[in-house]
């Protein structure tokens, strides 16, 4: 329809499509096909010797119980956060604290939570020594289960807070006036709106947990996980690729299914035509049991979180419980460890840069060209596979078809893993902020002389500005935590911190483990709090 | 002088626009007129190059445009939303063109422009700081600098009120008039289109209903769709107002 030549966003969604066919279709076809041949062909063995196995029907059972057990949990949680933020007359300051706390975990690693409920709840824990008496075998199950939901916590928080946030709340007014009791008012204004959501955080928690393998590594113990299955098969004493690639294609199963189901319950989410906001009834018991409960299920949680800092800086814990900072200056003074602290901002601010320009682009693209329909949604299906596909499984892939090419053990090999990785999120992130803005803007410009390059510049990144900072932190902060598909592509010399936690688990160096985790974390916060207070003051400003 | 012939356009297999024929003089006010979905955007991204036409040509000053891409047509246009650049101030939004080419404009020129359309104390504002009618000023005076050969406006009064909406027309006649400039106006609002131009041309179902002066039209709807929709609304308006100051003389007659 649109007569403008578009040479340049042709030519962008060329590169990126080229950049998503070598670095995600071809590893991933590579990957199906290394799970379908044998020495005398193509066939079915490996399944059927996979399958047939007790070891893996076991592993994947327990897999599905613990992280559905998991995804509930989470989301009622999360529920309950979220209800004390948008429905009670919570004290301001309070429902902050809850907000920022919530998200917390999502700036440590997920093998870090692991190693903190051991020395947690541990027979040496910090709570068992507190308590006096262990609360609850932490291998296995119950341990698998406290790291999971801390670790999905925070994205289920998200999505219920931010649907919560865009009920019309009047509407509850109207049920009252119309004579509904309570419980009626409840679940017509606020259960009915948030079914979707709720469902949708159910499925995201679940895929979540089955695919991590951060938590397993440390607290998994005899509890066999998909997850450990096909660590050990890749990597563990014995290396099967073919049997490997096997259980990854059966790693991709439930996600692919958990993802179309995202996309189905979609459409039961509630749209209003307006949000308004109401006064809430006064209501003492409303608000003082949810005030308890956040703040119980954040007490815990920060609890937790507490040994990350008390173990490094104690003597010897739990023998000699005296402060020092003696296993903090070892770790910044000893190069092997400090140094991996440095790969890790370089990989993280290189994928961040890297991703802005990747998702910029292909949002670009699909937002604001006239390119033809069909060739848009290819750029959305791609977002819709990586979302997908699980990052032990794009590691293995790149694992099995870099090898051997200059690629193997680069930081960028590292760097373009996270960037097709984690590409979901911040695209449609840049998608929707470049479908709101005004959509004559580029015909206007170009009347007044600039090509499209110059609009981009003067006209369309100057208004993306919040955007673009929360994709790359967005971007920084996952590079920062990811341990799933790196583990695989990590060379000697291109160790990021989270792999050297791996590898300082075999050595028990858990002093250097939460050191190194603590270097995560005051990363990723220095980072985010200096984007949020630069996206403040642009929003500010506007 | 503006000469569209045999214009079609379809999208999808739906016919838009057929054979549409029409001649506008230089420095007429010409409005085109229409219920939504009759086509009239259609028409007015037509000529201002947005689109292209399946069938026809668009023959300006005596030469064929039809394959001119927009930039280089030389026209312009005021959108509806007035698509005004939120990370400039006014001033750097009037003068946006001028980055480009710095010559089309002398900075006398621009100071006019600024002038007749009273944006003087307004310069250093933030563009949501304005009103609805400030924020249309700006978007012509950004157009004006541009010395457009021809001026599209894309229902310019619509998202304005009462007083502010008169005052927007008189610039707008103005501007036409001192520039001896060619505009075109879309609107679906009779009362605006009658009362605002030279010539109204009154589109429906893809097709010309009929062009002419305001007067004409008034005095012989040429079909039934003038009459029924263009007219008809006119006449309920007059005589709700004659109504309305009727009752006001009949109780100052108390």
């Amino acid at each position: 329809m649109v007569k403008r030549k578009e040479r340049e966003i042709k030519d962008i969604y060329v590169i990126v499509l080229a950049l998503f066919a070598a670095f995600l279709a071809i590893p991933v076809v590579r990957l199906l096909v290394e799970s379908f041949v044998e020495e005398a062909g193509i066939g079915l063995a490996y399944y059927s010797e996979v399958l047939t196995e007790r070891g893996f029907t076991k592993a994947l059972a327990n897999s599905v119980t613990v992280s559905l057990a998991s995804a509930l949990l989470a989301t009622v949680l999360a529920f309950i956060l979220a209800y004390s933020i948008q429905y009670t007359n919570l004290n301001r300051k309070y429902k902050s604290v809850i907000r920022t706390l919530a998200v917390l975990p999502m700036l440590l690693p997920t093998i870090t939570y692991g190693f903190a409920i051991i020395y947690s709840f541990g027979k040496q824990g910090l709570l068992t020594r507190l308590f006096g008496v262990q609360l609850f075998d932490i291998y296995g199950f119950n341990g698998l289960l406290f790291g999971y939901v801390i670790y999905t916590l925070p994205i289920s928080f998200m999505l219920i807070h931010n649907t919560m946030g865009f009920i019309d709340k009047k509407f509850m007014v109207v049920s009252r006036v119309m004579g509904d009791s309570n419980i009626a008012t409840f679940l017509q204004t606020v259960m009915r709106p948030l079914l979707g959501t709720l469902a949708a955080s159910m499925v995201q928690c679940f895929f979540l947990c089955f695919t991590d393998y951060g938590i397993p590594a440390s607290v998994g113990g005899e509890y066999d996980v998909v997850a450990t299955v096909l660590y050990n098969e890749m990597l563990g004493s014995i290396p099967n690729f073919n049997r490997g690639a096997v259980v990854a294609v059966m790693m991709l199963i439930p996600s692919v299914i958990s993802i179309l189901l995202l996309h189905y319950l979609e459409r039961y989410n509630v749209r209003y035509n307006k949000i308004s906001t109401i006064e809430f009834r006064k209501n003492y018991l409303r608000d003082g049991v949810f005030g308890t409960l956040s703040g119980l299920i954040l007490l815990v949680m920060l609890s937790i979180f507490a040994v990350i800092f008390v173990v490094p800086l104690v003597q010897e814990w739990p023998y000699q419980t005296a402060f020092t900072l003696e296993h903090v200056k070892s770790v910044l003074e000893d190069n092997s460890l400090f140094g991996v602290h440095e790969n890790s901002i370089f990989v993280a601010a290189a994928t961040a840069v890297a991703g802005l320009l990747v998702t910029y682009g292909a949002a670009l693209a699909s937002a604001r060209s006239s390119l033809n329909g069909k060739l848009k949604s290819v750029i959305d299906s791609i977002a819709l596979v990586t979302n997908t596909i699980p990052g032990m499984v794009i590691g293995i892939a790149f694992m099995l078809i870099f090898t051997g090419t200059p690629l193997q053990n680069t930081f960028w090999l590292i760097i373009l893993c996270n960037v097709v990785h984690f590409f979901s999120t911040p695209y449609l992130m840049m998608k929707n902020s470049l479908s709101k803005l005004n959509s004559s803007w580029e015909t206007t410009a170009s009347l007044m002389g600039d090509n499209w390059i110059k609009t981009i510049v003067r006209i369309v990144t100057p208004n993306m500005t919040s955007t673009i900072l929360e994709v790359f932190s967005y971007y920084f902060v996952n590079a920062m935590v990811t341990v799933s598909a790196v583990i695989f592509i990590a060379g000697a010399r291109t160790m990021v911190i989270t792999t050297k936690i791996k590898e300082l688990q075999y050595y028990t160096k858990f002093n250097e483990i939460f050191v190194l985790s603590l270097l995560i974390l005051f990363t990723n916060l220095i980072v985010k709090g200096v984007l949020s207070l630069v996206i403040r003051k642009t929003e500010r400003k506007k | 002088m503006l000469e569209l012939r045999n214009i079609k356009k379809s999208y999808d297999g739906v016919t838009i626009l057929k054979d549409i024929n029409l001649k506008i003089e230089d420095g007429e006010i010409v409005s085109i007129l229409g219920p939504s979905g009759c086509g009239k955007t259609t028409l007015l991204n037509l000529i201002l190059g947005l689109t292209d036409a399946d069938q026809g040509q668009i023959i300006f000053d005596g030469k064929d445009i039809t394959n001119v891409p927009m930039e280089k047509r030389g026209f312009n246009i005021v959108f509806q939303d007035y698509a005004l650049f939120p990370n400039l101030n006014v001033y750097k939004n009037i003068t946006y063109g001028l980055k480009n080419k710095p010559d089309i404009s002398s900075r006398e020129e621009v100071e006019d422009f600024i002038e007749l359309l009273g944006l003087k104390p307004h310069l250093e504002k933030k563009i949501e700081q304005l009103s609805g009618g400030q924020k249309q000023r700006v978007a012509l005076a950004r157009t004006m600098v541009m010395k457009p050969k021809i001026l599209l406006l894309d229902e310019p009064l619509s998202a304005l009120d009462g007083v502010i909406k008169e005052s927007i027309k008189q610039k707008i006649k103005q501007i036409a008039r001192d520039y001896h400039l060619t505009t075109i106006i879309v609107t679906h609002d009779p009362e605006e289109a009658l009362t605002l131009s030279d010539k109204v041309m009154i589109v429906n179902e893809g097709g010309i209903s009929q062009f002419g002066a305001p007067e004409e039209i008034i005095a012989s709807p040429r079909n039934n769709f003038v009459k029924e929709f263009i007219l008809n609304q006119l006449e309920i308006k007059k005589n709700n107002i004659f109504s309305l100051f009727q009752r006001e003389m009949a109780a100052q007659a108390v």
